[in-house]
């Protein structure tokens, strides 16, 4: 928003909720970045750091809701203001659950303790690749508000998706050569779930900037590839 | 308050009450309404919203002609109410403003009794008998909510009632002699929060059977009564839409700011 309020002090009040969401983005960021690398080289003290690291997020997620809320109560917003502090609230829950998604694959580091097998840790860390970029790159739009850029990170879940089903279907096969494998995959498709849900959260962000932004939603469906759901024993 | 149910699904009735084409005002040399068209629902409330000095309150004042009190006052262009252009000069202006009822401000009951503060303006048109007229003062004051707090003192001063109940008192004359149009000139900008609020409530009820114009100068209450809303600026229409849509996604940017407390 380029032109600024009369009453400077509304001005603060929505620059505090950019900014903190700024800053919130940034250590979800980070967690998913730790989270990833934790599991891919049994790090449990990275690991340990990130569920640390999440506590802070939910506080950050509070103080941005109340914050929001006595903005709302004390300023009557409207029209784009109104969208952006519902948007923050918006947006602010979406991280705070990709934070959430990061804690749980820390979690899961010291459940497989035999390590990752390499192949499988070049795949989830080819997927935690792709949904990081979305994570970043939604982030970077939220400075922007680039309603072009908000679109095409809408519609690039797709890849995410398409890569999350060649990896459950590769897990699928790990199990089924050798039952030993059971425990670890399916800690990992655990992972690979939370993964692939970050870049759906980033997909989230995306719709609600392009609402900020534009006062209308998005058009049309977003295209979807996740097809895990269709995926048993016997055709994988 | 008014309720979001009740204010929600308003009656959808979009047949053009009033249809202002090509509307220019001057006072004098000055221009004060550039070229304003607009449409004005039936049975519907229309709020004008916009800075000091933007020509809302003037618009309003054109649609009974009451600016022809003034000198030096003209209108040009066309005003119809019910296809009838009321701008023309064989209008008569008696029966337009029995027809287009107007409050103020400032309320401004007669310095009479509260009774005679309603039959006045009856009587003017209409010959009734007592119990006729007991029936339209009592129907009246019910119907701007004012009858139980003063039908026990019909002959006191409609000046010793409180603002916010004088305000009421105005409402239920204008109501008294059947208009179908009631303009509100910032109706509650002199009272306190719950005299406006019980005057809101009074508009919301009072949609169902009127085609409602309210100026206002306090926006969340173009929010909350109106459903469209007009916004002017330095004598021109800007934008007129549905309400919800002006206070969530304004077409326009000098809206936008307006709104949202950018400039004004």
């Amino acid at each position: 928003m380029a032109s600024t309020h009369i009453l400077s002090a509304y001005d603060e009040e929505l620059q505090y909720l950019t900014r903190r969401i700024s800053e919130m983005g940034g250590l979800a960021e980070q967690m998913c970045t730790d989270a990833v690398r934790a599991l891919v080289n049994s790090d449990s003290a990275l690991a340990q750091k990130v569920i640390a690291d999440d506590v802070g997020l939910d506080q950050s997620e509070r103080e941005i809701q109340e914050k929001a809320i006595i903005t709302i109560a004390r300023r009557q917003p409207v029209a784009a203001d109104l969208r952006e502090i519902v948007g923050s609230l918006r947006i602010a829950a979406d991280l705070e659950r990709v934070g959430d998604l990061g804690k749980n694959t820390a979690k899961r580091v010291i459940a497989v303790q035999g390590g990752v097998p390499r192949k499988l840790a070049r795949g989830l860390e080819h997927l935690s690749d792709l949904a990081l970029v979305q994570l970043k790159e939604v982030l970077d739009v939220y400075v922007s508000r680039s309603v072009e850029k908000a679109e095409a990170i809408r519609l690039r879940d797709e890849e995410i998706d398409a890569m999350y089903t060649s990896l459950f279907r590769e897990l699928l096969t790990y199990m089924m050569e050798d039952p030993r494998n059971i425990t670890t995959c399916t800690h990992l498709l655990f992972c690979a779930k939370n993964i692939e849900r970050i870049g759906d959260h980033a997909t989230n962000i995306a719709e609600t900037i392009y609402y900020m932004t534009t006062g209308a939603q998005p058009e049309g469906e977003r295209p979807k590839d996740d097809t895990s759901n269709t995926l048993g024993a016997a055709n994988s | 308050m008014v309720s979001l149910e009740k204010t929600a699904p308003q009656q959808a009735n979009d047949r053009a009450k009033i249809e202002i084409k090509n509307l220019n005002f001057y006072y004098g040399e000055s221009k004060a309404l550039k070229n304003i068209s607009l449409q004005l629902p039936e049975r519907s409330v229309t709020a004008f919203i916009g800075p000091s000095g933007c020509g809302k309150s003037t618009l309003l004042r054109v649609l009974n002609r009451i600016y022809e009190l003034y000198p030096k006052q003209r209108a040009e262009g066309e005003v119809l109410v019910d296809g009838q252009n009321i701008l023309d000069r064989n209008q008569d202006l008696n029966l337009l403003r029995t027809k287009v009822g107007m409050v103020f401000q400032k309320p401004t009951p007669f310095p009479m009794s509260i009774y005679e503060n309603i039959s006045f303006g009856i009587k003017l048109y209409e010959n009734l008998n007592k119990s006729d007229m007991d029936e339209r003062v009592e129907a009246a004051l019910r119907r701007a909510a004012l009858w139980n707090e003063v039908k026990d003192k019909l002959n006191a001063s409609g000046l010793s009632l409180s603002g916010g109940q004088q305000q009421r008192l105005c409402i239920a004359r204008t109501v008294a002699v059947k208009p179908e149009i009631i303009l509100l000139d910032e109706p509650a900008s002199a009272l306190d929060p719950l005299s406006t609020a019980k005057i809101e409530e009074l508009i919301d009820e009072l949609r169902a059977d009127y085609t409602i114009v309210i100026v206002t100068h306090n926006m969340q209450q173009a929010a909350r009564v109106s459903r469209q809303t007009a916004f002017m600026y330095l004598g021109e229409l800007v934008e007129f839409d549905e309400t919800a849509k002006i206070f969530t996604s304004p077409q326009e940017k000098r809206t936008q700011d307006y709104v949202t407390g950018r400039f004004g």
